[in-house]
């Protein structure tokens, strides 16, 4: 001891005194000096909790981070990260004194304009939506003016342009840089602003677009949340059921646990994935199924980890002490056997909360775990490894955030394994 | 049962299950423990002594089960309760030390805590800080200091936790200590000084304590009464001055001249012929004739009744018995 108090305890510590140091310091420290006393790196710990806690709030507030609505289509398809999208400007007679969608709004009672599009390009939608924003926003205006365009569609580009020129439509709203393709071919139209202004479109598409136009970013963001709540309610459940059906199971002994070591040990011996398609191939699909799934599944993880426990230490002298000054099998349990087994709980619940995200990801991708309207990374995965070759970023980034998250989760409960049972250190 | 005496043990029986057969650790054991004595329990490993000192309380679970005789405790037979009432005599009226204080204390429970939920388990009406103001007086009263309550058990020294442990035991008015070798893995000083306060617990409180140790000098030192067993029976029992100053079983006499001695020369130790029997298939008749240096032929067929020899000193050994007047009933 007095040789300690010699060296500061930043100073490297002799290891066999590691152990008085580390009753002398606070939880921070511990965490900070983890390297060296227990083997686990400090920043090791302080990135795992950082991903854990940012994906945890990204989870709690994706709305907040994410640009778009995960189910929108807000953009074009298969636009590439960092790409910029097309643009729908409205395209007018170049007599006319319209420069802008909200130009073309008449009063109330009046004929509406018509605008012309191209049949199965998303410029239509942006269009309607742009043109309802602008009806909303000026309909409580004293001029008493609305926005209710009809809009016409047409087969292809040129026709589109053509019914302008012929005064079928006030104006036409097609992508920008398809208009620069054939303006010379009508000099009597000339370019309006952009639809959206600089408003939708403006940030582009950080990590690009899928297959239908969604944006990739924004399925990404709010698929955290459902990986967070199924990693989660899976392991809670799993534990829930697994730790008191340990307990019971090892302080009761006899047939009660045999039997029920019997049912545990069928439900492990099944592989992970297979037992869970069943279950949720009977169920159907929906976020609690799979909750379902994934549960049954890892009781049989808390319950053979808290039964052995239970079993070593029901024979510990101090639970037969506890009996013989009159404590009752429930306080023995609850009092003695439990608060020495919930350690090693905590543990193994960091580590299967990454592997009940990676099953449940594992289901969505079979397409058996969740209904494809949710958005979640492993429908996302399946989706994107259709078009693998002509789009990577649809794939590549719900399985980077897969790796990152299971990463996170694992990376915590290996450092707070050390943390907390500093014994198990390898010497 | 004359009033003098506490507890009474009449014809006890314990028997473990094994794959070989039902063991029997303790075969047909009568006795009796008076108010206020410490009675010492000695014998060799294994011949039964901690077995006996659960049965008492009836602590056995698993393969172990008492399967007859009575245990008359203060005026009542504590077989004829139901076990799950057993839990209020545990604790309250019979408290019990273990061997090891290293492993007998609940590594993530405070001193305190241990104490104060054994007062709440038995006195549910009691209030908190009531609980902890006996809790601290008792602890007081056993040479714990105030302040290390709050520690946790790994942070105290064997003798301080053999302490705790006895502060448990008679956290309520206990009548009956039952220590299990509590000094087994204390050193010498420690030893010397928990069994001052044995001694000491013995007058103040008027405390009975059964001492089941191996350490024979320990008995000699402490103890009133003294009872030995060999090989799951009773041997001998009396005064502490009369079994070892004048024993009368062959067995006693051979155990006391096993224990080493200051004043003896060189391969002067005393070493008793062969092994402790198997309880499994004891040996036929008398269970020691087989070691025994004074063996005669109705030894190998007849077992020796438990019965006094001169007035309270009792023994079971056919050299001071009558052959073949005595066939008691052990046999059927």
């Amino acid at each position: 001891m007095t040789e300690i108090k010699q060296h500061p305890p930043e100073t490297p510590a002799e290891d066999t005194s590691w152990e008085a140091e580390i009753q002398r310091v606070g939880f921070i420290r511990r965490i900070l000096m983890a390297r060296r006393w227990y083997g686990a790196d400090w920043w090791f710990v302080s990135i795992s909790a950082v991903m854990v806690v940012g994906f945890i709030v990204v989870a709690l507030f994706p709305g907040l981070f994410a640009p778009y609505s995960p189910d929108a289509l807000v953009g074009p398809r298969f636009l590439a990260p960092g790409q910029h999208p097309e643009i729908p400007i409205l395209i007018v007679p170049q007599d006319s004194s319209i420069t802008s969608l909200k130009d073309m709004a008449a009063p109330e009672g009046q004929i509406q304009p018509s605008i012309a599009v191209v049949q199965g390009v998303p410029t239509a939608g942006a269009l309607n939506e742009q043109a309802q924003a602008i009806d909303n926003q000026i309909k409580n205006e004293p001029e008493g003016l609305r926005l209710r365009p009809r809009i016409e569609r047409f087969t292809s580009l040129e026709e589109t342009l053509q019914a302008v020129v012929d005064g079928k439509a006030q104006a036409a709203v097609v992508q920008s840089t398809e208009f620069e393709r054939v303006s010379a071919q009508f000099p009597t139209l000339r370019e309006g602003t952009s639809i959206t202004g600089q408003t939708a479109t403006a940030g582009g598409f950080i990590l690009g677009t899928n297959d239908i136009g969604q944006d990739v970013l924004s399925r990404l963001l709010w698929g955290t949340r459902v990986a967070i709540i199924i990693g989660f309610s899976a392991s809670i459940v799993a534990l829930v059921l697994g730790v008191p059906l340990g307990l019971l199971a090892g302080f009761i002994g006899g047939s009660f646990d045999r039997l029920l070591s019997l049912v545990m040990d069928s439900l492990y011996a099944f592989p992970g994935l297979i037992l869970a398609i069943a279950i949720t191939a009977v169920l159907g699909p929906s976020i609690l199924n799979v909750i379902v799934a994934i549960s049954v599944l890892y009781i049989p993880t808390y319950y053979r980890i808290v039964r052995g426990q239970t079993l070593s230490v029901k024979e510990e002298i101090y639970v037969e002490a506890a009996q013989s000054i009159g404590a009752r099998s429930l306080e023995i349990l609850r009092l003695y056997i439990f608060p020495n087994v919930i350690p090693s709980v905590a543990i193994i619940f960091s580590v299967n909360v990454a592997d009940a995200i990676l099953t449940g990801a594992g289901l969505s991708f079979l397409g058996l775990g969740l209904p494809p309207t949710i958005a979640d990374w492993g429908i996302d995965l399946a989706r994107g490894q259709r078009f693998i070759q002509t789009a990577w970023w649809m794939i590549t980034f719900p399985g980077l955030a897969i790796m990152l998250i299971v990463l996170a989760f694992s990376m915590m409960g290996e450092g707070l394994t050390e943390i907390f049972n500093p014994k198990l250190r390898e010497r | 049962m004359p009033e003098d005496i506490l507890y009474s043990v009449r014809n006890l029986t314990v028997e473990y299950q094994t794959r070989a057969g039902a063991v029997r650790a303790v075969d047909d054991v009568s006795l009796d423990i008076r108010r206020g004595e410490i009675l010492g329990l000695v014998g060799e490993s294994g011949c039964g002594k901690s077995t006996l000192g659960k049965a008492l309380m009836r602590l056995h679970t698993g393969p172990a089960s008492i399967t007859g005789g009575e245990l008359w405790f203060d005026g009542r037979d504590l077989m004829k309760l139901p076990l799950n009432e057993m839990p209020d005599v545990r604790g309250a009226e019979i408290g019990m030390v273990f061997q090891d204080p290293m492993t007998s204390l609940n590594p993530i429970q405070r001193i305190l805590d241990h104490l104060t939920e054994t007062i709440h388990t038995h006195e549910p009406e009691t209030s908190d800080a009531a609980a902890r103001s006996r809790a601290e007086e008792l602890a007081e009263r056993l040479g714990i200091r105030r302040e290390r309550l709050s520690e946790y058990p790994h942070q105290m020294s064997g003798g301080m936790r053999q302490r705790v442990m006895i502060s448990l035991a008679l956290a309520l008015r206990t009548k009956l200590l039952i220590a299990d070798e509590p000094t087994t893995s204390l050193d010498v000083i420690v030893e010397a000084k928990f069994l001052d306060l044995l001694q000491e617990l013995q007058k103040e409180f008027g405390l009975t304590i059964l001492l089941i140790t191996h350490n024979i000098g320990v008995v000699a030192e402490v103890a009133d009464r003294v009872a030995v067993m060999y090989a799951a029976k009773m041997a001998e029992v009396g005064d502490v001055n009369d079994v070892f100053g004048d024993s009368k079983h062959p067995y006693t006499q051979g155990l006391l001249k096993s224990v080493p001695n200051i004043r003896m020369g060189e391969n002067e130790l005393y070493k008793m012929e062969g092994a402790p029997p198997s309880l499994l298939h004891p040996p036929s008749g008398c269970r020691f004739h087989p070691r025994c240096p004074f063996v005669m032929d109705v030894c190998h067929t007849q077992e020796p009744a438990f019965e006094p020899v001169v007035g309270d000193h009792l023994a079971s050994c056919l050299l001071y018995q009558k052959a073949g007047v005595k066939q008691e009933s052990l046999n059927g």
